[in-house]
């Protein structure tokens, strides 16, 4: 471990994309806001001006302006992660401490997921500028004043949960994790309800801030737990106290309440409930930065807490202590996922039902992990370096074609609504191309090749598979570990799911489009420029999707 | 100068498809139109170019191969190409005798299909389609790495889906759906095994040939699996190519897809892609796994006894040409898993030289149901009567095809069959009885179809109702020319069945001998 730095001014270099992302926050909170204001020196006449209020300047007042900022900053602090990755090493690491404790790591693992984080926000902000209406200036409509005032507020909640999720991302103490935690969840629970367009947005606004206020006090309550078990909430601390102690009941008890606020926020069945209700209600791009980044965030939470703080080996035979638990709620998430999916008419519930389907995957593959020192693999350290990797992965594409995905029914959206499958019906002829990439995204999500989707599902079963057949020499299939049955359950529900994929692509070719929405669909330059995007790394990612295997693995080895 | 023929046969039919169908993405429906005869033309050139590489190829005049004597596990052409190194992933391509028949199949038939749906509707779209097929469906002939082979394999599904989807009968959408979820189904089970396999393996790698070395050596000494595993592995394999192929009881798929597809569709899928099935089980589990191959092989024989029997007796009880047509396939197939079964080289022979047989005879009869489809609207076997006096064209096609598909002498499909019977008859004794029976059920339902729709009648023809009165119509020139080239290829491999036979017939005595199967 490398030596830590106190706060001082190397922070600067290391902490670049927070930083960026921070200073970005207070522009959208300034820029928008400058005027030709003056301050009267009390008990004078004398105006000082201090360019704040007053008549806005005609280069700020623009209702555009926010966004672009939001933008140029995701973008920016996207470019700062990238440049770190492509010339880090795994060995590298940077510390940053206050008072003797440790607050955040800098290394590759952290910022692959900042990466993902920024990638997610980055696209649904491109998508928001042409989804938020935004009325002429010179309008007098309240409707039109009060949607270009919003425009700010929008973008100020996402850039705070960029913000909350990189802590996340870096942290290395529970606490910090989970104020981190605390600061994405509270922008997304407004993000949500942020959908005034349909009355289901602050239905599902106020359904997942609810639920997902109860977990996370049931997480925080098994903080405390923690702390009264370890002392500490120190990431390395409580993994000595593990090793040291081993599971007590105290302990395991504190560990299943944390487990609960991570499962509700990767919506791990059966605390997924909030999430259709959530998905359908927000507006899209807004949901498809919670089925990607929110996601990747709770996944990150586990990976810590699950890996870092109780992975020595609890079991006789070597295998993590939660392995059963965990392997019987990936079982039940992806299954009920998938079935839950088959039954839903509403694009964008289908959409959050493929994600918690998507949920359980990962969650099989961290049950593998949890298996890794099984008596017969070689280098158990390799082994769990590839499952993490094909985790990363996972998570990084999923970002190109669900987040796509909704883009596309963000574009329907504009005009009016995509709550019924119908409303996707004739896009092939409406919109070829849109629907082409809808096509690939929803082949993607099932998996079939040459999509990015098909070679991160091919990654996390070959990591599973890898860890259950151990050294080689099985008489017979029962002697391979029986997470083995998992990786059969996950291509049996790929499978299942390929039927609810394919009914978008045939209603989207095959179903005559609904009356009133004939033609081309409203322009919006910028959310297809997501689009296409999204499109593009879902095939490149497929095709070529070497050099960012490379990249996850370092990551996934510079976590331990 | 090296150039890598094989790979060129994959990748620009799928480059040229993907550029035909983005430039005229953003036309509307009446400005594509316009470009449906030059895309055509386009099309057709390219897979005339792609037969011509494929037949300079067997002639010798591309690269010297001597193609009758490549051993078991040696291939010709072979290239390879680091595709995503962090996995072992390779493009790898190459050809052997159990293969390069398929490969010259498939560019074979890809003009011959264009021919004979030359006007088919939003051609702009169709005819790229069928590029993209052909050339993913020669991506899993070729295709050397297990990776490739999977991704070839899925990419076949796209194309067709669309296929039956956008030209297909009345309920396409169901049979669509239901086509690509059976095959997606076992597929993924089949790459789950795939995956297993390969971390059982000592070294690991994506290749197959250094698999099947691998697998020799190691069931030589006997310590690599346990022969449990090596039976689990078998049956996840061979799901996934059974039900492509289709045997019973996997087999409903076809049908649907069969009736409900374009006449195009439906000649690539009997040709091509249901062969598919039967070359990877050649390819993959029975060069593996030689010792669960053994185990199952009396099972296997049942299931193709019973797709052979189920699928005849069903073809008896159709009214719907094309149908009957479609289960004929399924009994046809059934053929080959007993060749496979009789664990002999004639009986390995036999089942290659079916694929290939079946594969340029079955489009002739899917051809022939097209025609009927376009010139009298129905496919109804009752519903046209004495073909023979008002669409002679039409009626000859269909009883030379009829003919060649139930094993008449000096056809391609004879051949086959005779092979079988002796390698069966070595094999199994006296239950021949039952592929004997089928054979007389299989001449049943083809004569009497032929009796329904091309005599019966006499004197006073009676067209069918679906014209309305209109006059009978005879088949088009294209299709003319289509039927003409499928049984002129029938013929020359009926009478001269050694041109692929023997690169076959050394393929399956070195794989016999290499494996230590049968008698070999």
């Amino acid at each position: 471990m490398s030596t830590g730095n106190e706060f001082d001014t190397d922070m600067i270099e290391t902490l670049g994309p927070e930083l960026t992302v921070f200073v970005g926050l207070l522009l959208i909170m300034i820029v928008p806001n400058l005027g030709n204001g003056t301050f009267r020196i009390p008990s004078t006449s004398i105006r000082l001006p201090w360019f704040f209020g007053g008549t806005r300047f005609k280069a700020v007042a623009s209702p555009r302006l926010p966004g672009l900022l939001a933008v140029l900053t995701m973008a920016l602090a996207l470019f700062q992660v990238v440049w770190y990755l492509l010339d880090a090493t795994p060995a590298d690491g940077q510390d940053i401490m206050a008072g003797g404790i440790f607050i955040f790591k800098v290394n590759m693992f952290s910022r692959i997921f900042e990466a993902i984080f920024f990638a997610a926000l980055l696209l649904a902000a491109i998508a928001s500028l042409d989804r938020l209406p935004i009325g002429s200036q010179k309008s007098d409509d309240i409707d039109v004043l009060f949607n270009n005032r919003r425009q700010a507020d929008f973008y100020i909640l996402m850039l705070t949960s960029a913000l909350g999720m990189s802590v996340v991302a870096l942290a290395q103490d529970m606490f910090v994790l989970f104020v981190g935690l605390e600061l994405a969840s509270f922008s997304t629970y407004i993000l949500v309800a942020f959908h005034k367009e349909s009355r289901a947005g602050s239905e599902g606004g106020a359904k997942y801030f609810i639920v997902g206020s109860v977990a996370s006090a049931v997480g925080l309550y098994g903080l405390s737990m923690l702390y009264l078990w370890a002392g500490s909430l120190q990431f390395h601390e409580l993994a000595a106290q593990w090793e040291a102690q081993g599971a007590t009941s105290l302990s395991m008890m504190a560990l299943g309440f944390v487990l609960v606020g991570f499962a509700f926020k990767i919506s791990a069945a059966p605390f997924h409930f909030a999430a259709p209700d959530a998905y359908s209600g927000a507006n899209s791009p807004v949901a498809g930065v919670l089925a990607t980044a929110s996601k990747a965030m709770g996944m990150l939470g586990l990976m810590r807490v699950l890996l870092i703080i109780t992975v020595p080996e609890a079991n006789a035979d070597g295998s993590a202590i939660w392995i059963g638990l965990l392997g019987v709620l990936a079982a039940v998430t992806m299954t009920w996922g998938n079935i839950a999916a088959l039954g839903s008419e509403n694009p964008k519930r289908m959409l959050a039902y493929s994600s918690v389907a998507h949920a359980g995957y990962m969650l099989a593959a961290l049950t593998a992990i949890g298996a890794w020192n099984w008596g017969l693999v070689d280098d158990a350290g390799d082994a769990m370096d590839v499952v993490v990797a094909a985790l990363i992965f996972h998570m990084f594409v999923l970002v190109f074609f669900k987040l796509g995905a909704f883009l596309v029914l963000g574009v329907l959206e504009m005009e009016g609504g995509a709550s019924r499958l119908s409303s996707l019906a004739g896009l092939g002829k409406r919109e070829p191309l849109i629907a082409v990439a809808m096509f690939l995204f929803m082949i993607s999500l099932a998996g079939v090749p040459p999509m990015a989707g098909f070679l991160s599902k091919l990654l996390i079963i070959m990591g599973i598979v890898e860890v259950a057949t151990g050294t080689g020499s099985l008489a017979s299939i029962g002697d391979a570990h029986w997470v083995w049955w998992l990786a059969l359950l996950m291509v049996i529900n790929s499978a299942i799911s390929m039927f609810y994929y394919l009914r978008i692509g045939v209603v989207m070719y095959f179903h005559e489009p609904e009356e009133g929405r004939k033609g081309p669909l409203a322009s919006g330059a910028s959310i297809r420029i997501a689009i296409a995007l999204c499109a593009i790394g879902t095939v490149a990612f497929g095709l070529v999707g070497g050099e960012l295997i490379d990249l996850c693995r370092d990551a996934a080895e510079s976590l331990r | 100068m090296n150039i890598d023929y094989l790979s060129m046969l994959v990748v620009l039919p799928i480059l040229a498809s993907i550029f035909l169908l983005i430039l005229t993405s953003r036309l509307n429906p009446t400005a594509r139109a316009k470009f449906d005869a030059p895309v055509r033309m386009a099309a057709f050139i390219i897979s005339l170019a792609m037969f011509g590489i494929a037949t300079l190829m067997f002639l010798g005049q591309i690269g010297d191969v001597g193609w009758n004597d490549i051993a078991f596990n040696t291939f010709e052409f072979q290239e390879s190409y680091v595709w995503i190194e962090q996995l072992d992933i390779t493009w790898t391509v190459g050809v052997d005798g159990l293969s390069f028949p398929m490969v010259w199949l498939t560019t074979l038939l890809m003009p011959i299909t264009i021919i004979a749906t030359w006007n088919e509707k939003a051609g702009a779209t169709y005819f790229p389609l069928m590029l993209m097929l052909g050339g993913a469906l020669i991506g899993v002939f070729v295709a050397l790495d297990m990776f490739m082979f999977y991704v070839f394999w899925e990419l076949t599904l796209i194309p067709m889906f669309f296929m039956i989807l956008k030209w297909g009968g009345k309920d396409r959408k169901y049979a669509a759906q239901k086509f690509f979820i059976y095959t997606f189904t076992a597929s993924v089970i089949m790459l789950l095994g795939l995956l297993t396999m390969y971390f059982l393996m000592d070294t690991q790698t994506f290749s197959m040939q250094e698999m099947v070395v691998q697998a020799s050596g190691a069931n030589a000494s006997g310590v690599w699996l346990g022969l449990e595993v090596q039976k689990v592995l078998f049956i996840m394999l061979m799901l996934g190519f059974l039900v492509k192929l289709p045997a019973a009881p996997f087999h409903t798929w076809l049908p649907d897809a069969h009736v409900q597809a374009p006449t195009g569709g439906s000649m690539m899928l009997a040709g091509v892609m249901l062969k598919m099935g039967a070359y990877g089980m050649f390819r993959l589990p029975i060069s593996l796994f030689p010792h669960a191959l053994e185990e199952f092989q009396f099972i296997i024989m049942m299931i193709g006894l019973v797709s052979l029997v189920w699928g005849a007796i069903v073809c008896l009880g159709q009214t719907n040409l094309k149908k009957m047509v479609a289960y004929s396939s399924v009994s046809h197939m059934g053929v080959i898993l007993l060749g496979i079964a009789s664990m002999q080289p004639l009986g390995w022979a036999a089942a290659l030289f079916m694929m290939f047989a079946h594969g340029i005879i079955s489009p002739m009869l899917f051809a022939v149901c097209g025609a009927f489809k376009h010139h009298y609207h129905s496919m109804e076997i009752g519903a046209m009567r004495g073909m023979a006096k008002h669409s002679p064209w039409l009626a000859t096609s269909m009883m030379f095809g009829w003919m060649a598909s139930l094993g008449l002498p000096l056809l391609a499909g004879f051949v086959a069959e005779l092979m079988l019977m002796v390698a069966y008859w070595y094999a199994y004794g006296w239950w021949i009885i039952f592929p004997g029976l089928v054979l007389a059920i299989t001449a049943a339902y083809y004569l009497w179809s032929m009796q329904r729709t091309i005599f019966e009648g006499g004197e006073a023809t009676q067209p069918p109702e679906s014209l309305h009165g209109e006059p009978v119509p005879d088949i088009d020139n294209t299709e003319k020319i289509a039927m003409l080239l499928l049984a002129a290829f029938t013929i020359v491999f009926g009478i001269m069945p050694w041109i692929f036979l023997d690169m076959m017939d050394m393929w399956t005595r070195s794989a016999m001998a290499f494996l230590g199967l049968g008698g070999a």
